[in-house]
């Protein structure tokens, strides 16, 4: 069976001939939302004031990116590297990413919500085997939204891209929230079935449109 | 629960396989028929061949899967052929068997592997073969050589569809006479190879469909007389147990309900365990012990491993004669339902799913490792007898731990391997052979350290 069927339990989006899940989103405005934009903003200016040397070098773009940079250690301006990784910055990973219903970001719809990102990181930070847990609790739109398991995968793949592999990350559907929470949850955490809707063309090329705002906040900074 | 007992057992890194795959490895599994391989599938759509006996790459199985290539078995063989099979379970929803013949002359890979005849695969051997036992580090620096031309040595025979979704894994029966595969779609399929060996016909016996989920691992038990029965655990919670009738129909035979989450890894009790903890019948030959039905062991997303015994079914009964008359002699019973039931939990060591178990053939321990990257060694030790007559008590304990297997990167299987390298102090040395997200390979040696009792 060389026809490969799209993985059932990761649907597709309705196509726009159907009718949309909600079609009359509550939509943030401006000031409801964390001031983080602001924040990274001011921390790249200032490794810009210095990082003329490393734009000279021809770094790829990632690399603007504060993850990207903890090997690093030898560029001699970076404090933002010894810096650790907090919510708000697990938070501005996920905030630009686009509703594949609506030309919207999930910041804005209120789906990833700052206070719903809880990180913890391991008490003895010397020991080279020490995780940190990312738990992300989303809010959909509404209660049966279908899309929410694109959504919870998209966020997923987005902090398995973005973070360190010692950071162990966990996405789950805000209690009371969806109809199927709990169904959504188990599919969410099993890393085979991530794993393989990450080999399927058609996902991935719905994941990469809801990811490519992310793309252009990094590029805002450069 | 009791107190963390002393660890007595020290792992430590003895070797990586090179060169690693650059992305996810899912397993690694040993040749079971004595030839110093160890075969691991990756997220690159390739499998790829190691030798044992220096940890580095001997062949590669390639260009034949369109995805991920997530589980492989090796065909076991009872005697001495020039011929390796190999079965490949991918996300194409596809399985490939594959052959490969390998000289078997003097100095060949499998017969260095067993310098001494201490089973019957190397009596059989001496009996054949002119050749001495011979270093091996010529014949596989050739190998790693002719790197370029191994693609071709693995013969792509054959693709067996009929998959809906991902295979997750593919397991030879210990007789090698059938062969699971088990999917995401839910089923489970039991394919037989009839026809002679080598033409590569396959039937299919078995759709089992009972699960309501995807069916992650399948394992077999050896013919102990009842038959090979196949388990099965599952993203339903649940474990099952089956098996073919005299007429070649399969059936579910017992459900085993307790986990509350994914069954991620299924293992059956070795004979050396069951030979341990026989009931003694009064002799000293070990022989001679009363056969129990072998007991399963699950590890799962609920962060347990359980082990699972089958509850003793009551004698037949004996219906007065009156009760079966009218009864045409015919019309026998359905397949008979077993119950099983969990008999023990294993120490909690891990605090994310447990990937991965492997219960040795030599010591009897079992080793596990989890996405939290630890791999932890468990022994059944005995206790003794808290009544007077009653039966002997046992309990699991935590033998040793080894945190970052993987550096930061999960584990997703551990397995127990004899050891071939030329650091082996003896012929039956076992490791512990780790397979990691970062699509490394690493053997580990295990020791024992003092006795902290």
């Amino acid at each position: 069976m060389t026809n490969v069927q799209v993985p059932r339990h990761f649907h597709l989006p309705p196509s726009a001939t159907m009718a949309v899940d909600n079609a009359n989103p509550t939509i943030l405005s401006a000031s409801e939302l964390p001031s983080h934009r602001q924040r990274r903003f001011i921390k790249e200016a200032e490794s810009k004031k210095h990082g003329i040397r490393e734009l000279l070098t021809s770094k790829p773009t990632y690399a603007s990116d504060p993850f990207y940079l903890s090997d690093s250690s030898d560029t001699d301006s970076d404090d933002t590297t010894a810096e650790p990784i907090d919510e708000q910055e697990i938070y501005d990973l996920l905030a630009p990413i686009s509703d594949p219903e609506h030309p919207l970001s999930l910041e804005s719809l209120g789906v990833v919500k700052l206070q719903d990102v809880h990180l913890t990181s391991p008490s003895d930070l010397t020991k080279p085997a020490a995780l940190s847990h990312v738990r992300v609790e989303l809010t959909p739109t509404v209660t049966h939204c279908s899309l929410a398991t694109v959504i919870g995968l998209c966020v997923r793949v987005r902090l398995d891209q973005a973070l360190p592999p010692s950071y162990r990350v966990e996405v789950k559907i805000k209690e009371g929230t969806h109809n199927t929470a709990d169904q959504l949850n188990k599919q969410l955490a099993d890393k085979e079935r991530v794993a393989a809707s990450l080999e399927n063309e058609q996902i991935m090329a719905l994941l990469r449109r809801m990811m490519k705002p992310c793309l252009e906040t990094a590029e805002v900074g450069n | 629960m009791s107190s963390p007992s002393p660890h007595t057992i020290s792992i430590s890194h003895l070797a990586d396989f090179k060169p690693p795959a650059l992305s996810r490895a899912w397993v690694s599994i040993p040749n079971p028929n004595n030839i110093p391989l160890i075969a691991t599938p990756t997220s690159d759509k390739t499998v790829r061949v190691y030798s044992l006996a220096n940890f580095t790459l001997h062949s590669k199985l390639e260009n034949a899967h369109d995805r991920s290539v997530r589980s492989v078995a090796w065909k076991p063989t009872s005697k001495r052929t020039s011929k390796m099979s190999v079965a490949t379970g991918s996300f194409d929803a596809t399985m490939g068997i594959w052959h490969r013949h390998e000289q078997f002359g003097a100095g060949s890979i499998a017969e260095q592997g067993v310098p001494n005849g201490d089973d019957d695969d190397a009596i059989e051997m001496e009996i054949s073969s002119l050749g001495e036992a011979k270093p091996h580090r010529g014949q596989m620096r050739d190998d790693d050589e002719s790197d370029t031309s191994t693609a071709e040595d693995w013969e792509y025979n054959i693709v067996l569809e009929g998959h809906d979704s991902e295979i997750k894994c593919v397991d030879y029966s210990p007789s090698a006479q059938y062969l699971a595969s088990c999917s995401r779609d839910k089923s489970i399929w039991v394919w037989e190879e009839i026809g002679e060996d080598g033409e590569d016909e396959f039937e299919t016996v078995a759709v089992l469909q009972e699960h309501d989920a995807d069916v992650k691992c399948v394992c077999w038990r050896k013919d102990d007389g009842e038959g090979e029965v196949l388990a099965s655990g599952s993203y339903d919670d649940t474990i099952r147990l089956w098996r073919g009738d005299d007429e070649g129909e399969w059936s579910c035979i017992a459900v085993l309900e307790g986990h509350d989450g994914t069954v991620w890894a299924l293992q059956w009790e070795p004979e050396v365990v069951q030979k341990r903890f026989a009931v003694s019948h009064g002799t000293d030959n070990e022989s001679e012990y009363i056969r129990r039905t072998a007991r399963l062991l699950s590890s799962s997303a609920d962060l347990t491993i359980r082990v699972w015994t089958k509850v003793p079914s009551p004698p037949p009964m004996n219906k007065p004669s009156y009760f079966s008359h009218g009864i045409p002699s015919t019309m026998r019973p359905g397949p008979s339902e077993e119950t099983w039931k969990c008999t023990a939990t294993l120490p909690k060591a891990h605090t994310l799913p447990i990937y991965s178990i492997s219960w040795s053939q030599l010591s009897g321990r079992v080793a596990s490792t989890s996405s939290d990257g630890q791999i932890v060694i468990y022994e059944e030790q005995t206790r003794g007898r808290t009544s007077v007559g009653g039966e002997i008590e046992r309990e699991w304990v935590v033998i040793g731990i080894l945190e970052g297997a993987h550096g930061p990167y999960e584990v997703n299987h551990v397995t127990w391997c004899k050891r071939y390298d030329s650091g082996r102090k003896s012929d039956s040395e076992e490791m512990l052979v780790s397979t990691g997200d970062d699509g490394a390979v690493r053997a580990w040696s295990v020791k024992e350290t003092t006795q902290a009792n």
